[in-house]
């Protein structure tokens, strides 16, 4: 089980899916990086040599932001948006949804479960 | 869908000439806009602005984390005054 990025252990996949399980890496920046690494993206995982993946890790050290590194930092921009108190950090502050979606119906993934508040209807009979 | 570059950043004139005036004079008393489209750029940081939000002009002290900002998204224009309160079950301001 070669380990790339840490402590990422993707196993005897295609070179080209198996880095695709490091999180901020997806289809392009696998395709990218076995480029620059010069490494077969249909070589299985578990085949490749020791200096191929010493290669991959130092590609990925010197230009890409990967797992922790990247989690930090989607987590500080949001952060940054809540300090400045500006439209977006409230939303991000309120659990609802950042980009000008419809609140009134949907939106759950923000929103999570519904919560079902009773007598809703009867409120509008009386 | 950003603004083409091109155009670069919109700021509005008359305010953009009002705080260079005012760092002219070394002043930094807040100033009242309606401008809330104005792009934040960097010649405003640590001015106050108070920011038309359709009713109030809302104070917003303009730091450097700002800057690429709009002035309207640091002066809310909707209330939320809550939902409803069920156990008692009037409105709490929600119409219906």
């Amino acid at each position: 089980m070669p380990r790339i990025a840490g402590i990422d252990v993707p196993d005897k996949k295609k070179m080209y899916f198996a880095l695709q399980y490091i999180h901020g890496i997806g289809p392009k920046f696998a395709k990218e990086i076995l480029e620059k690494a010069k490494v077969d993206p249909d070589q299985r995982s578990n085949e490749v040599d020791e200096a191929a993946l010493a290669q991959i890790n130092a590609v990925i050290d010197a230009e890409y932001l990967v797992e922790g590194a990247l989690r930090r930092q989607v987590q500080q921009n949001i952060q940054r948006l809540k300090d400045i108190k500006c439209y977006r950090g409230d939303r991000h502050r309120k659990g609802l949804p950042v980009r000008g979606q419809r609140t009134q119906s949907n939106a759950r993934t923000r929103k999570g479960k519904k919560k079902t508040v009773a007598g809703k209807k009867s409120v509008k009979a009386k | 869908m950003g603004r083409s570059l091109k155009k670069g950043p919109y700021v509005d004139e008359k305010l953009f000439r009002k705080v260079e005036k005012m760092a002219q004079q070394r002043k930094k008393d807040p100033i009242k806009t309606w401008a809330r489209r104005c792009t934040i750029v960097p010649e405003f940081v640590g001015f106050t602005f108070n920011v038309h939000n359709g009713k109030q002009f809302l104070p917003v002290l303009v730091t450097e984390d700002m800057v690429g900002h709009k002035l309207g998204e640091f002066s809310n224009s909707r209330t939320f005054r809550g939902h409803t309160n069920k156990k008692e079950g009037i409105d709490d301001g929600a119409k219906k």
